[in-house]
C-alpha cells in the first residue's frame, strides 16, 4: 500500500517537470495581459491569434514547412535505395556506406551548418534556402535510412524472386511488392524526419538571412527583443501540431514499431 | 526433341562468385514426371533448381525447355514456377491476390481470371480463404495458397524448394499426398528439391542424388532404396554397415577381413542395412554395447573387429544384455555391391 | 540474381556521395582549419583555445552540466523507470507516451516554458514573493542552475525510456529471488538491478551526456550571455568575432566527445549480439 503511494508521488512529480512546462505555456499564451506570465491574466485568445499576424513567422512557418517536407523527402529519395542495397545484397564496403549515411547524426548540427556556410555557401556562391535545403537533407538521412532499414529487417529477399517468376521485372518486382512492404515504415521515416526537421535549431543558426529564417530561429531572434506572450502562442500550438501528428500516425499505423 | 528430355541440363556449370556449386551436370526429365533432386545442404541442389527458374545465370552450360534453349532466357519469362520453401507470399495482398498476382501481370481477362484463381484455390481446397492475409493462415495453407499462385500460371515445369520441410508430421503426410495428386492431375513436370531421403523416396518417379555438386546415382526409389551404387547413396538411404572391399577381402580399420563367401567381381563394396545383419550365427564375434528395443525390432550396436557394427533382429527373440558376446554374419548375398566408394 | 555488386553501388551511391560532399567534406576542411594556421599545420589554436580563461571555464562548465545532468537523470531515471515498469499494462502504455510526448515538442517550446516559471515576474518568483519568502524576484534565470533544469527537462525522457527497456528485458524473477534470499531494497537495487540494466543505463547515459554536451536552444535562452556553454561560446565566437579558429577547436571537442560516445554505445551493441 505504502509502496503504491510512494510510486503514485514519485510518478506524479516527474510528469509535472515533464509535462507541466508545457501545459504552462498553453496558459500562458491564453492571457490577457501584455506580459508574460503564470498563472495568466485574463483569458483571451488575443495572442494566439496575433501569432498569425506577424508576417515574419507566417513566412518563416513556410519555410519551415518546405524545408521539412522536402528535405524530407529528398532524404527518403536517396535513403530507400541505399537502405535497400544494404538489406539485399551483401555489399563492398557496405559497413562503410553505413557509416557514411548515419554520419550527421553524429556530427552536432551546428557545426554542420558552419561548415556548410563557411566551404559551400561563401565561396561557390550557393543559395541560403538551397543551403539550408541540402543541411535538412543530411540532417534527416539517418534517420530515414535507420527507420527504413528496420522496416526491411522482415523483408524476404524470395518474395521478390517470387514475383519475378510471376513474370514482373526488376523493377516492377520492387514497386509491386517491396514497397508496399515497407510503406509503414518509409510513413514513420517520413514523420520522424519532418518532426526532427521541424523543429531543429542548430543546423539552421548560421544558415539564415534576409527573408531566410526557420520557424524555431525567428522564434529565438524574436525572444531577443520581445517579451510577449506570442511565442508562447506559437510555441504552443506549434506542439499541438506535433503531437496531432505523432498522435495520428500512431493510431494509424503504429508509428512507434518503427522508431 | 526425344521424351526423355523434355527438361535437359546439359554439361551445366553453376557458381557463387569463385565458388563453384554445381560442375558439368547432365541431366533429362520427361514431360510429366516428377523428380527429386536429393542430397546433404551444400550437395547443389538448390543452386540447380534456382539455375532452372532463372534466379542464376550458369557459368557455362545449357539449358533446354520443350525444345526450347532458355539458358539466356529472363527469369519472368520462363514458364517455370517455383514454390519457395518459406513459400514466399506477398504478405500485402489477400490469398485471392496472391494466386490473381501473376495472371495480372499477363493482363489475362477479368473474367477468365476470377475463374482461375478460384479453380486453382479450389483444387487445393483454399475457395473460402480467397479474402484473408497470408499472415492469417497456418504454414500449410500457405503453402498451399504458393502452390496455387504457381499452379494458375500453367508453367512448364514446376519446381518446389524443401516443399515438406517447415510442416509437422500430420501436415507433410497431408501435403505429400496432396502433391501427387496434383500432379497426377495436371500432368505437370515437377522437381523438388530434399535432403530428406523418406521424402524424395515416397514422392518421387526418379531421385536424382547429388553430393558435392554431383550427380552422385540417379534411379527410381526402388533402385536408389535397394540398390545404392557408391557408398555415399548407401549411407544416405540407411545401410548402416558399409566396408570398402579390398583384393575382395572387408577392409576394416585393423585390416583386412575374409568374407563368409566370395565378393562378386567388379566391386569396390559391400553394404548391409541393420537388418540383413545375422546374429547368433557366422565366422565373426562382437561384443553388445548398447541395445534399443523399436516395437517389432530390437537393434543392437555391436563392438566388433570390423569395427561398430548395428544390427536389428526381430523383437520376439530373446534380447541380449550389454556386456554379451555374441557370434554374427554380413551375408554377402544378401549386401548392396556398390560401384564406387568414398 | 541478387549478388549483383555493380548494382548494389549504384543504389547506396548517391545517398553516399550526398553524405560524403555536402556534410562530410565541409565538416573535415572545418575541423583542419583549426589544425593549422599561416604556416602550415600548427597546434597554435588549441594552444590559444585552451590558455584562454574564458574558454576553459566554458569547457569545464559544459563537461561539469553535462555531468551532472546525466547523474540527475539517472537516479530519477531509475525512480520513474521503476514505478513504471510495475504499473499494469495499460498504465505502462500511458505513462511511457507522457514520457516520449515532450519529445514530440519544439525544443524551443519546452525550454521557452522555463522562462515563465522562473523569469522575474515568472511563477516561481510570484510564488515565493506571495509566500512572503524574499522581498523582491530573484534571478533565477541566466544562472547554471536555470540551464540545468532545462537540460535535465529536455534529456530526461531518453533516459527513462533506455531505462525501462532495461528493466523490461530484466529476468522476472531476479527481483523477487534477491528479496527471497533476503537482500533489502537497497541491495536488490545494486546488487541485481544495477548489474542488470548497467547496459540501458549506458545508452541512457550516453544520449543524455552527449545531447547536454552539444545543447544549443537551452543555453542561449536560459543561460544567455551569462551561462555560455560549448555551443553557444562557438556562435559567439563566429558572429561575434569572426573567429574561425576557436569554432573549429570547439567543433573538433564536440565531435570528438560525440563520436567516442556512438562508438561505446556501438561497442556494447555488438557486445549484445554476440552473446
Amino acid at each position: 500500500m505504502t509502496s503504491r503511494f510512494l510510486s503514485a508521488f514519485v510518478l506524479s512529480i516527474v510528469m509535472l517537470f515533464l509535462i507541466g512546462p508545457f501545459l504552462i505555456i498553453v496558459a500562458a499564451s491564453l492571457s490577457a495581459g501584455d506580459n508574460l506570465a503564470f498563472p495568466p491574466q485574463g483569458l483571451s485568445f488575443k495572442w494566439v491569434l496575433k501569432v498569425f499576424e506577424i508576417e515574419s513567422f507566417r513566412a518563416s512557418f513556410a519555410m519551415s514547412m518546405m524545408l521539412a517536407i522536402l528535405g524530407t523527402l529528398a532524404a527518403l529519395a536517396i535513403g530507400i535505395p541505399v537502405s535497400y542495397a544494404l538489406a539485399r545484397y551483401k555489399m563492398p564496403f557496405g559497413e562503410t556506406v553505413r557509416t557514411i549515411v548515419s554520419a550527421p547524426i553524429i556530427v552536432p548540427g551546428i557545426i554542420v551548418g558552419l561548415a556548410l556556410l563557411r566551404y559551400l555557401v561563401i565561396p561557390l556562391g550557393f543559395n541560403i534556402s538551397f543551403a539550408l535545403f541540402m543541411a535538412h537533407t543530411a540532417l534527416v538521412l539517418p534517420y530515414a535510412v535507420r527507420v527504413v532499414s528496420a522496416s526491411m529487417v522482415n523483408l524476404r529477399g524470395d518474395i521478390e524472386e517470387a514475383a519475378v517468376l510471376l513474370g514482373c521485372s526488376r523493377l516492377g518486382a520492387f514497386s509491386r511488392v517491396v514497397m508496399p512492404s515497407i510503406r509503414g515504415g518509409i510513413l514513420a521515416a517520413f514523420i520522424l524526419g519532418f518532426v526532427t526537421s521541424f523543429n531543429q535549431v542548430p543546423v539552421s543558426l548560421f544558415l539564415s538571412g534576409p527573408g531566410v529564417r526557420t520557424l524555431p530561429i525567428d522564434m529565438l531572434a524574436y525572444l531577443e527583443t520581445t517579451y510577449d506572450p506570442s511565442v508562447a502562442a506559437l510555441s504552443a500550438l506549434l506542439a499541438f501540431m506535433s503531437i496531432g501528428i505523432v498522435f495520428l500516425a500512431e493510431r494509424f499505423l503504429g508509428f512507434s514499431r518503427y522508431v | 526433341m526425344s521424351d526423355a528430355s523434355f527438361l535437359s541440363l546439359e554439361r551445366l556449370t553453376l557458381a557463387y562468385g569463385d565458388t563453384i556449386a554445381v560442375k558439368d551436370l547432365d541431366l533429362g526429365i520427361k514431360r510429366g514426371e516428377l523428380v527429386a533432386l536429393l542430397g546433404p545442404s551444400g550437395c547443389g541442389k538448390t543452386t540447380t533448381m534456382r539455375s532452372i527458374a532463372g534466379l542464376l545465370q550458369p557459368k557455362s552450360g545449357a539449358i533446354r525447355l520443350d525444345g526450347a534453349d532458355i539458358t539466356r532466357v529472363p527469369a519472368n519469362k520462363r514458364a517455370v514456377g517455383l514454390v519457395f520453401q518459406s513459400y514466399a507470399l506477398f504478405p500485402h495482398l489477400s490469398v485471392f491476390e496472391n494466386v490473381a498476382f501473376g495472371l495480372r501481370l499477363k493482363k489475362v481477362p477479368k473474367h477468365e481470371l476470377e475463374s482461375r484463381v478460384e479453380s486453382g484455390l479450389k483444387s487445393v481446397g483454399l475457395s473460402k480463404f480467397a479474402a484473408r492475409k497470408p499472415a492469417e493462415l497456418s504454414g500449410g495453407q500457405q503453402q498451399r495458397v504458393a502452390l496455387a499462385r504457381s499452379m494458375v500460371m500453367e508453367p512448364k515445369v514446376l519446381l518446389l524448394d524443401e516443399p515438406l520441410s517447415n510442416l509437422d508430421a500430420r501436415l507433410r503426410l497431408e501435403m505429400r499426398t496432396e502433391l501427387q495428386r496434383v500432379q497426377k492431375e495436371s500432368g505437370i513436370t515437377m522437381i523438388f528439391v530434399t535432403h530428406d531421403q523418406v521424402e524424395a523416396l515416397a514422392l518421387a518417379d526418379r531421385i536424382v542424388v547429388m553430393r558435392d555438386g554431383l550427380i552422385e546415382q540417379i534411379g527410381t526409389p526402388e533402385d536408389i532404396y535397394n540398390r545404392p551404387t557408391s557408398s555415399f547413396v548407401a549411407d544416405f538411404v540407411g545401410f548402416e554397415n558399409v566396408f570398402a572391399l579390398e583384393d575382395g577381402q572387408l577392409k576394416t580399420p585393423r585390416g583386412p577381413i575374409s568374407l563368409s563367401s566370395p565378393a562378386p567381381a567388379a566391386v569396390a563394396g559391400l553394404a548391409w542395412r541393420p537388418n540383413t545383419v545375422k546374429l547368433d550365427q557366422g565366422p565373426y564375434s562382437g561384443t553388445v554395447l548398447g541395445t534399443s528395443f523399436a516395437g517389432r525390432t530390437r537393434e543392437y550396436l555391436l563392438d566388433t573387429p570390423l569395427g561398430p557394427i548395428k544390427a536389428e533382429i526381430d523383437a520376439s527373440v530373446p534380447g541380449h544384455a550389454p556386456g554379451t558376446t555374441l557370434s554374427f554374419d554380413l551375408p554377402v548375398q544378401d549386401a548392396a555391391p556398390l560401384a564406387r566408394f568414398a | 540474381m541478387f549478388q549483383n555488386r555493380a548494382e548494389s553501388l549504384a543504389l547506396a551511391l548517391p545517398a553516399a556521395l550526398f553524405a560524403a560532399l555536402v556534410f562530410i567534406a565541409p565538416v573535415v576542411i572545418l575541423l583542419s582549419e583549426g589544425l593549422r594556421n599561416s604556416e602550415g599545420w600548427s597546434l597554435a589554436s588549441y594552444i590559444t583555445f585552451f590558455t584562454t580563461p574564458l574558454n576553459l571555464t566554458v569547457f569545464i562548465r559544459t563537461l561539469k552540466l553535462g555531468a551532472m545532468v546525466t547523474v540527475a537523470a539517472a537516479i530519477i531515471g531509475y525512480a520513474t523507470a521503476l514505478c513504471i515498469v510495475n504499473l499494469p499494462p495499460k498504465g505502462r502504455g500511458r505513462m511511457v507516451g507522457l514520457v516520449v510526448l515532450p519529445l514530440m515538442i519544439s525544443p524551443v517550446a519546452r525550454t521557452y516554458a522555463w522562462i515563465v516559471i522562473l523569469g522575474r515576474t515568472g511563477f516561481v518568483n510570484q510564488a515565493l514573493t506571495a509566500l512572503g519568502l524574499t522581498d523582491g524576484p530573484i534571478r533565477i534565470l541566466f544562472s547554471e542552475t536555470a540551464v540545468f533544469i532545462g537540460l535535465l527537462q529536455l534529456f530526461l525522457p531518453l533516459m527513462i525510456i533506455a531505462l525501462i527497456s532495461a528493466l523490461e528485458n530484466m529476468p522476472r524473477d531476479a527481483i523477487p529471488a534477491a528479496r527471497v534470499l533476503g537482500a533489502n531494497w537497497l541491495q536488490v537495487f545494486w546488487k541485481v538491478i544495477l548489474p542488470l540494466t548497467k547496459e540501458g543505463l549506458v545508452i541512457g547515459g550516453t544520449l543524455v551526456f552527449t545531447g547536454s554536451l552539444t545543447a544549443y536552444i537551452t543555453p542561449a535562452i536560459l543561460g544567455g550571455s551569462k551561462v555560455l556553454m560549448l555551443e553557444t561560446l562557438l556562435y559567439q565566437r563566429v558572429t561575434v568575432a569572426n573567429d574561425f579558429a576557436s569554432a573549429s577547436v570547439i567543433a573538433m571537442i564536440l565531435i570528438v566527445m560525440s563520436f567516442a560516445a556512438n562508438l561505446l554505445l556501438k561497442r556494447l551493441a555488438t557486445a549484445r549480439t554476440k552473446r
